[in-house]
């Protein structure tokens, strides 16, 4: 008995009005315990959804209109505090995009250090993830324990960057700081302890029966759909497309390092929420290569090196940190215009520059993961019930401030 | 002569039902209970749960002060709401909970309200009646999301009241006594009830998860769906009232449970005499048996996620309803055969 079969699909049946007299109308949100910082204006016939309406803005942070108003560097702060659970990829594609108009490339110690604490924040974003999901079925242990598994490790970021959250690490150029001493042991038991934690998170999450009735089945989208609705990151790849933009398009150390990409086939929600735990096992595959290839080297490039005065040198020679040349504030790149594409826990951020020789960027265009899936949101739910809405919302694993930028 | 002894039995139940297995023991054991259900919980999920309220005692005071906080609190009237039906729903709510208590006996020497041989019979009648009153409660409170949660639980009381009542009709054709009392004696000469026939206990703990609204059936409540389900336009005193009511409700059944599954006041002999032996202890061996299987039942929050309402419906009516006729067909091949 499958009990999670679509009651309708609103493209099939023409007799079924969307809004017509036969459905109500029901707000979720902007304050409710299951809408996250949006509106979800849904239509419901029943306790079948008819129609679902996102509406976003509520948390719109003017991420780009500031950021053309402020010297380069100081847009990385901004840009990170749009994704908070994710920044070192938000602060990533923004600096892959500032350094092909700065024409810098970095050493390969930086990019294996950028690429070490872009997995370590992909470990973070996908716990996030799995947390937020755990509450919207209702099960606070595997919220809590997601939550408490971040910790660590935002610890290990703590330990590299030197903060926990908001790193700012990379730079134009490279990062700013070496992997401190003791990092690799750390890193190491860190690792070893969430592999530990796998077996529990399949108890008590993966193969526990009422989350597999709750999701299997529930917010199917097959390959085509998927690819036709600009799906992103995860959530395409549990639709059975094969594409990840560190495999398509290798930035920072990917294309040194053997990984897989994992892919299910089905697209419904036990997909989604199995991906993310495979995508989890892959990041600490890569962490383990990387801090056994990790070559030696400076870790910022040689025409930023040059321009460090005396004092920074030395401070650079003791304590291996970077401090910032006059350049980084005073920069300002000829007439160019680039993008990045950088894979981001949620999916890929797409990154457009343009320069035209003055302080400010010219125009300063980024496009989040979150933003993409949200179409697929509204798509996704029709047909479902009411209760399916957390369960599809959750899978999808969207985060409203980066959406709303 | 009549009169003091009408007085003298008044007195006692007046006790029975406030003190002693009624209101007071009840809140104070519900107190506890959500203390542990949340420190329980906290354990399981790597935290310390309440801690900071009475810290000397591991925040044993937290549910305590939770109930100060809600009755001081203001208290919010919808201007949409039915409000006679919104202030009194509550009240009736925790009332009917309250009421399967009188005839459920602790000890073989309780005396009733109204004496009565039929005492199953009512106190199982009388725990279908609250749901009537959670029904109101989200029809008066005129917010989509409570009616939402109203609907469900109607959806849900009319599948889980036919498998309570076939579990309870199970035991009774095996004990073949509507009275607590008797049935207690025959498991002490003969099994207790839950060797006797496991499908009818089995479908009794569903149904009294499922009635009480415990995870995984936390369904009208859903929170990430229906924000506090019936309950969301509710403040103060009258917002914890409906939440202790559940508890009230799990109480009753795990008393039941008890006494017909678990043998009652099993150790202690039915013929037991004197003050200790007869009438304290069988309380509280029925009372601490009842308290473990409540923590069993509230411990679930920390290991599933809650099933969607038609998933629940329909396997009410697909399989909790089947299992229910198994356990009768159990009790009667048992009756002929032995």
């Amino acid at each position: 008995m499958n009990l999670n079969e679509k009651v309708y699909d609103i493209s099939e049946a023409g007799s079924i009005e969307p809004e017509g007299d036969r459905t109500i109308a029901l707000q979720i949100g902007p304050s409710h315990p299951g809408s996250g910082h949006m509106r979800i204006k849904t239509r419901m016939d029943g306790d079948i959804i008819t129609k679902v309406d996102a509406d976003i803005g509520f948390v719109h942070r003017t991420s780009e209109w500031l950021s053309e108003r402020r010297q380069f560097i100081k847009a990385i702060p901004i840009v990170e505090r749009i994704m908070l659970p994710d920044t070192v990829h938000a602060n990533l594609a923004y600096v892959l995009a500032l350094e092909k108009i700065l024409n810098i490339e970095p050493p390969p110690r930086a990019q294996y250090l950028r690429s070490l604490a872009a997995e370590i924040n992909r470990i973070t974003s996908h716990l996030y993830g799995i947390g937020i999901f755990g509450i919207f079925l209702g099960s606070s242990t595997v919220y809590m324990w997601a939550f408490g598994d971040r910790e660590p490790f935002i610890d290990l970021m703590e330990m590299l960057t030197g903060a926990r959250i908001t790193n700012s690490y990379i730079v134009p150029g490279g990062v700013r700081w070496e992997m401190p001493k003791g990092f690799k042991e750390k890193a190491e038991s860190t690792l070893q302890y969430m592999e530990n934690r796998f077996n529990d998170y399949n108890d008590i999450w993966a193969k526990n029966p009422v989350v597999e009735a709750r999701t299997v089945n529930v917010g199917v989208v097959d390959r085509n759909r998927a690819i036709s609705l600009g799906v992103v990151g995860p959530n395409l790849r549990a639709s059975g497309v094969d594409y990840d933009t560190r495999k398509a398009s290798p930035y920072a150390a990917y294309k040194d390092i053997d990984f897989e990409v994992p892919k299910m086939n089905h697209g419904d929600s036990y997909d989604r929420l199995l991906i993310r735990i495979e995508e989890i096992k892959q990041s600490i595959r890569i962490i383990r290569q990387i801090l056994k290839d990790m070559p030696e080297g400076k870790i910022i490039a040689d025409s930023i090196y040059s321009q460090l005065n005396p004092v920074m040198k030395k401070v650079f020679e003791q304590e291996q940190r970077v401090m910032f040349p006059a350049f980084f504030n005073q920069m300002r790149p000829a007439a160019a215009e680039s993008i990045a594409r950088v894979e981001a826990g949620r999916g890929e951020i797409f990154f457009y520059l343009k320069t035209n020789g003055d302080k400010y960027p010219y125009r300063f265009r980024w496009v989040t993961p979150s933003f993409r899936n949200l179409a697929y949101f509204s798509d996704v739910a029709v047909g479902y019930r009411l209760a399916d809405l957390p369960a599809i919302y959750g899978s999808i694993d969207y985060f409203p401030p980066e959406a709303d930028r | 002569m009549g009169i003091l002894l009408l007085i003298i039995w008044l007195i006692q139940d007046l006790l029975y039902l406030i003190v002693f297995p009624g209101l007071v023991v009840a809140m104070v054991l519900v107190i506890l209970l959500i203390y542990l259900e949340r420190k329980i919980a906290a354990k399981v999920q790597m935290r310390y749960g309440p801690l900071y309220v009475s810290r000397k005692v591991g925040g044993a005071l937290q549910s305590v002060s939770d109930l100060l906080r809600f009755s001081f609190q203001e208290f919010i009237l919808p201007i949409g709401s039915d409000s006679i039906a919104f202030l009194m729903a509550p009240g009736f709510m925790f009332a009917f909970a309250m009421m399967p208590l009188i005839f459920i006996p602790v000890g073989p020497y309780y005396s009733y309200l109204f004496p009565s041989t039929l005492t199953i019979l009512f106190s199982v009648a009388l725990i279908t009646i609250t749901p009537i009153y959670a029904i109101i409660v989200g029809w008066a409170s005129d917010n989509k999301f409570s009616f939402i949660g109203s609907l469900r639980e109607a959806f849900l009381v009319i599948s889980y009241e036919i498998p309570l009542l076939l579990s309870v009709i199970a035991m009774v054709i095996v004990y073949r006594t509507l009275n607590y009392i008797p049935a207690v004696a025959f498991q002490e000469t003969h099994l207790p009830g839950i060797i006797l026939n496991p499908i009818a206990a089995l479908v009794f703990i569903i149904v009294a998860i499922r009635s009480t609204g415990r995870f995984p059936f936390d369904i009208t409540e859903a929170d990430s769906e229906l924000i506090m389900g019936l309950y969301t336009e509710y403040s103060a005193l009258f917002f914890g009232i409906g939440m202790a009511t559940p508890y009230i409700e799990l109480y009753a059944l795990s008393l039941i449970f008890s006494l017909l599954f678990l043998g009652g006041w099993w150790p202690v002999s039915i013929h037991a005499t004197g003050l200790l032996a007869g009438l304290f202890l069988p309380g509280i061996i029925v009372i601490i048996k009842a308290f473990i299987v409540m923590m069993v039942l509230v411990f679930l929050r920390a290991v599933y996620p809650r099933y969607r309402v038609d998933q629940a419906v329909r396997s009410g009516w697909e399989r909790i309803i089947y299992l229910g006729i198994i356990a009768v067909i159990i009790s009667i091949l048992e009756v002929i055969i032995i």
